[in-house]
């Protein structure tokens, strides 16, 4: 008998609540979130949970050191004097960016009714650039975490581009090859400069570039305090972004 | 005919040139830009005149001449016009204090209107 074909058209949105609660539960044990159910619960949608983007204490991070950036959101003026010194460093082309400035406007606010948000590339743990990429001409730095492009192996399919959830990747015409941010390390940090352009061009010292694997750094301290909401853009992608937001 | 045609566009022209010249000299001398940009020491940083003088009733000498001079934007010009000089009470510090008006270490963006800010008003 020929099973009968999907209606895909006329499926009903489903969410993972309509699963029966000891249903998760079993899942959980096994170390997956179910994040969707689709097809009338014959096909779930289950997330890993194993090494979770929770900053916890106990957390080890894997990358020593761990490079990552803390973003004092609501400090953002968009003067733009990262972008500039973003594109001076790292010879960006004006097509393309490493790293911008996103508004975010709330007309029915209370006084304040803008707000800026600083973006760049968020170092990922699970990058799915790098899973998405056909010839590994990006690939995650096993010492310091940095997702980092091999120019001369980028065939220019955009593959990754379409994977980040951070739109955080241009085409670099000139050299043929997808181009991105490397928290500075070919312009910077492999020289010994301690902390990125953007973060020394910042007159409102908004980001604060540092090591999280560094119990004494103030990424650190920072993210593992429970004081002020830390938070990290786009969480639901999976991706373990190592930018984090915070106010103050 | 030609004659005419010629004639015509330069009275055109010379209305037109008069009509700018007048507008902007009359703006100039009333002073009164409703809303001045600043530019140092960091760029888009919008002060709104209209709203200051008019809609919150603050009368012309609680800021002239003292706090700034008439002419918009010559306090650009002093070396201090910054943040650490409005904590001690100078320049717009002078009353955005957290009792008169907000305070100058929050609400960033209600000033800073950023490049995006800027570039919604057409200045430059």
């Amino acid at each position: 008998m020929i099973p009968k074909k999907l209606d895909f058209e006329n499926l009903k949105i489903e969410s993972p609540d309509s699963l029966p609660k000891m249903e998760r539960r079993k899942f959980l044990k096994m170390g997956f979130a179910v994040t969707g159910l689709l097809a009338g619960g014959k096909i779930l949608s289950l997330l890993s949970i194993a090494d979770e983007s929770f900053a916890s204490s106990k957390e080890q991070y894997p990358y020593k050191p761990h490079y990552s950036m803390l973003i004092y959101q609501n400090r953002c003026i968009d003067c733009e004097l990262c972008m500039e010194a973003c594109v001076k460093t790292n010879n960006v082309p004006s097509y393309g960016y490493r790293t911008t400035i996103l508004k975010r406007k709330v007309p029915k606010a209370v006084e304040q009714q803008v707000e800026f948000i600083p973006i760049l590339c968020n170092q990922c743990n699970r990058p799915p650039c790098v899973t998405g990429c056909p010839t590994k001409a990006t690939y995650k730095d096993k010492q310091n975490g940095i997702v980092m492009m091999n120019y001369k192996k980028c065939i220019g399919c955009k593959t990754c581009m379409t994977a980040c959830p951070y739109n955080a990747r241009y085409y670099n015409e000139e050299i043929h090859s997808v181009d991105k941010c490397d928290f500075c390390f070919a312009s910077r940090l492999s020289k010994g400069i301690a902390t990125t352009a953007c973060a020394e061009a910042c007159p409102a010292k908004v980001r604060i570039f540092g090591d999280l694997a560094d119990s004494g750094s103030e990424v650190y301290r920072m993210v593992h305090q429970v004081e002020k909401t830390v938070w990290v853009i786009r969480p639901e992608s999976g991706a373990a972004p190592n930018i984090f937001y915070t106010r103050g | 005919m030609k004659i005419f045609k010629i004639s015509l566009i330069f009275i055109l022209i010379l209305s037109g040139l008069y009509f700018f010249m007048t507008n902007s000299l009359l703006a100039e001398q009333a002073g009164s830009e409703d809303i001045i940009i600043y530019t140092k020491p960091v760029k888009a940083v919008s002060f709104n005149h209209k709203a200051h003088s008019e809609d919150y009733g603050i009368s012309c000498n609680i800021c002239h001449d003292k706090l700034f001079q008439m002419e918009a934007s010559n306090v650009e010009k002093k070396g201090d016009f910054n943040h650490k000089s409005f904590s001690k009470g100078k320049y717009c510090g002078a009353c955005h204090d957290g009792k008169k008006g907000f305070a100058m270490d929050k609400q960033c963006t209600r000033c800073h209107i950023g490049a995006k800010g800027l570039n919604k008003t057409g200045k430059k």
